[in-house]
């Protein structure tokens, strides 16, 4: 099999306003797949069809062979799939080691009354917080961390609950040069761990240089898909983003 | 790591404890023991509530209601049922326990505003019930709750305080378990941000659920416990917003996301009540006074009276970051340094 997400006919309107228009996408497996398009192409609202935050109106997703379509957001993150937010979202008045905590499956009822605080998890936590170079922060509230950390700290939690697919929704958004080559960096590394990425991004530098499949959003579905140097030179795509 | 704000802590705590064992044979009065046992009572009906507040961060007006269903629960089983009191405290409880399900499953839907309304609601629609249903509650004449004990008045207080203590005390152990656990990590994660809780695998649903379970036990149990120690119950009394009110602002007075803090708010709060009464009789002027205290809380504490005083000794102990994390930023330090020399090694 060479693809793990899927969906097919994918519809949603926000009364009437249709933001997926029978979006049909194939993402493949063990590849950094990119989702690009103009501002209110339907990318969030695709993600979040696909993450179960939203439930679309028809059209299926399915994962791993899956039916998945309008599972709550908890059962689908422990199929293996987990998402940043567009607007960098974190536990503000937990500490950074708090918050990557929290991302650890809980078996069951019972399994949940275990401490919060094991050796073992914590290992595991601050060494998610060193590779994104944030342990210093580790005893920080996330509201006392800048924008940028916050955004590595996200990750840093969504990485812990170790989704073998990772959506991340602009990642690059309000991030500086630096921070952001480490970002692709990183991304590039996690990938080669065998990590499959879905990243939605309008940072065209950042999507060229680490994406191996790009899809192209417009009104609502997908207007061109393929490698880097296909999408660069598709019509159809500068037409949309140029509106000619 | 043992430090001056640890032992500190400690010490506090001890001494709260010291201090409530004490108190019924420092009391003067059975008038002022009986005080005792009510503020007593507003600490676990206080701690109960915090499961909710505490945790998830859902402002339950409601919990009066669930007091009062305990507490009718138990008087009901008692005086209708002939049960040995102690065990229909404890049927009543689980009876409350059951029916807090679908009350949670209902009223956990939504968030914010609305769950706080939809808690008011709860209140109203059982004042009426218990009021209007009168063959089965007694209606408006109240129901008379055997007492349990054959006591004097002054013993039947001092035996009851140490009830209610031992029943504040368990359901501080069980809030303090779910605080250090993985369950409590994951409600506090809705606390921050549900659908980023949400996102990240926990099931938000079930946890507000079960938390709201256990609390409603925790609160039926002391409302039955009320049963039988005042013997005597009015269905405007027990299915009150000013109870829940009380119950949220003893434990935003406190400290919501410490232990102890609705303890503190309960003795502070609790006192206060029973001063303004004394004070003003029946005068609706007791209410105004608790409003301005609520207000100024939420203007000058918003964290409540225990991290204030945390917040106070921090400055002046300046030999760390953040005395009251479990893992400071330091500690974690010397810890890689010593993995890193171990691993030199």
């Amino acid at each position: 099999m060479t693809s793990t997400l899927a969906t097919t006919d994918l519809r949603k309107a926000f009364g009437g306003v249709t933001a997926l228009d029978g979006a049909t996408v194939e993402f493949q497996h063990g590849k950094v797949n990119a989702l690009i398009g103009p501002n209110g192409s339907g990318k969030t609202t695709f993600f979040n069809c696909v993450t179960g935050m939203i439930k679309p109106d028809s059209g299926t997703v399915t994962y791993d062979g899956r039916d998945i379509t309008g599972k709550a957001p908890h059962t689908i993150a422990r199929h293996g799939m987990g998402r940043t937010f567009q607007l960098c979202r974190t536990f503000p008045r937990m500490t950074a080691l708090e918050n990557v905590l929290a991302a650890v499956p809980v078996g069951g009822l019972l399994a949940g009354l275990r401490g919060a605080k094991r050796r073992s998890e914590i290992d595991r936590a601050i060494s998610w917080l060193t590779r994104l170079g944030i342990e210093h922060l580790a005893g920080s509230e996330a509201r006392d961390m800048s924008w940028g950390q916050q955004k590595l700290l996200e990750l840093a939690g969504v990485l812990m609950s170790e989704p073998e697919t990772v959506l991340l929704d602009e990642p690059a958004g309000g991030v500086n040069p630096a921070l952001l080559d480490r970002i692709g960096l990183l991304v590039r590394e996690l990938n080669a761990e065998g990590r499959t990425f879905v990243i939605v991004e309008h940072n065209m530098d950042l999507v060229m240089s680490i994406s191996d499949h790009i899809v192209v959003f417009d009104r609502g579905r997908p207007i061109a898909s393929g490698p880097p140097s296909v999408i660069r030179t598709d019509e159809k795509v500068l037409g949309a983003y140029l509106g000619v | 790591m043992l430090n001056a704000s640890r032992a500190l802590k400690a010490g506090a705590i001890l001494l709260l404890a010291a201090g409530i064992l004490a108190f019924p044979s420092l009391a003067p009065n059975p008038y002022i023991l009986s005080v005792g046992v009510l503020v007593l009572n507003y600490a676990a009906l206080s701690t109960s509530w915090n499961f909710v507040g505490g945790f998830t961060g859902y402002i339950s007006l409601g919990h009066g209601a669930l007091a009062g269903l305990g507490a009718y629960g138990t008087g009901l089983l008692v005086a209708k049922g002939g049960l040995p009191p102690f065990l229909a405290l404890f049927a009543g409880a689980t009876l409350v326990a059951a029916l807090a399900v679908p009350i949670g499953f209902a009223a956990l839907r939504v968030r914010g505003a609305s769950f706080v309304i939809v808690s008011i609601s709860l209140v109203l629609i059982l004042l009426l019930i218990f009021q209007s249903w009168a063959s089965v509650t007694g209606g408006s004449r109240g129901l008379v709750v055997p007492r349990p004990f054959d006591l004097s008045r002054p013993e039947h207080h001092r035996v009851f305080y140490y009830l209610f203590a031992g029943l504040l005390a368990l359901a501080l152990l069980v809030w303090w378990l779910i605080d250090r656990s993985r369950f409590g990590l994951g409600l506090k994660s809705i606390r921050e941000d549900e659908d980023k809780a949400e996102a990240l695998g926990t099931a938000t649903y079930a946890y507000k659920l079960i938390v709201f379970v256990v609390s409603a036990f925790f609160t039926a149990l002391t409302g039955g416990l009320y049963a039988l120690w005042f013997g005597d119950l009015d269905p405007v009394f027990q299915f009150s917003i000013l109870t829940g009110s009380y119950l949220v602002l003893m434990a935003l007075l406190g400290g919501v996301r410490q232990l102890f803090g609705p303890v503190v708010g309960a003795i502070i709060v609790g006192t206060a009540l029973e001063y303004f009464k004394g004070a003003y009789g029946d005068t609706p002027l007791h209410l105004v006074a608790t409003g301005l205290l609520l207000a100024l809380v939420v203007l000058f504490m918003p964290d409540g009276v225990l991290p204030a005083v945390a917040d106070l000794f921090k400055r002046f102990d300046r030999t760390q970051s953040s005395s009251i994390r479990e893992v400071t930023a330091s500690e974690l330090r010397d810890e890689r340094l010593k993995k890193a020399e171990g691993a030199a090694r």
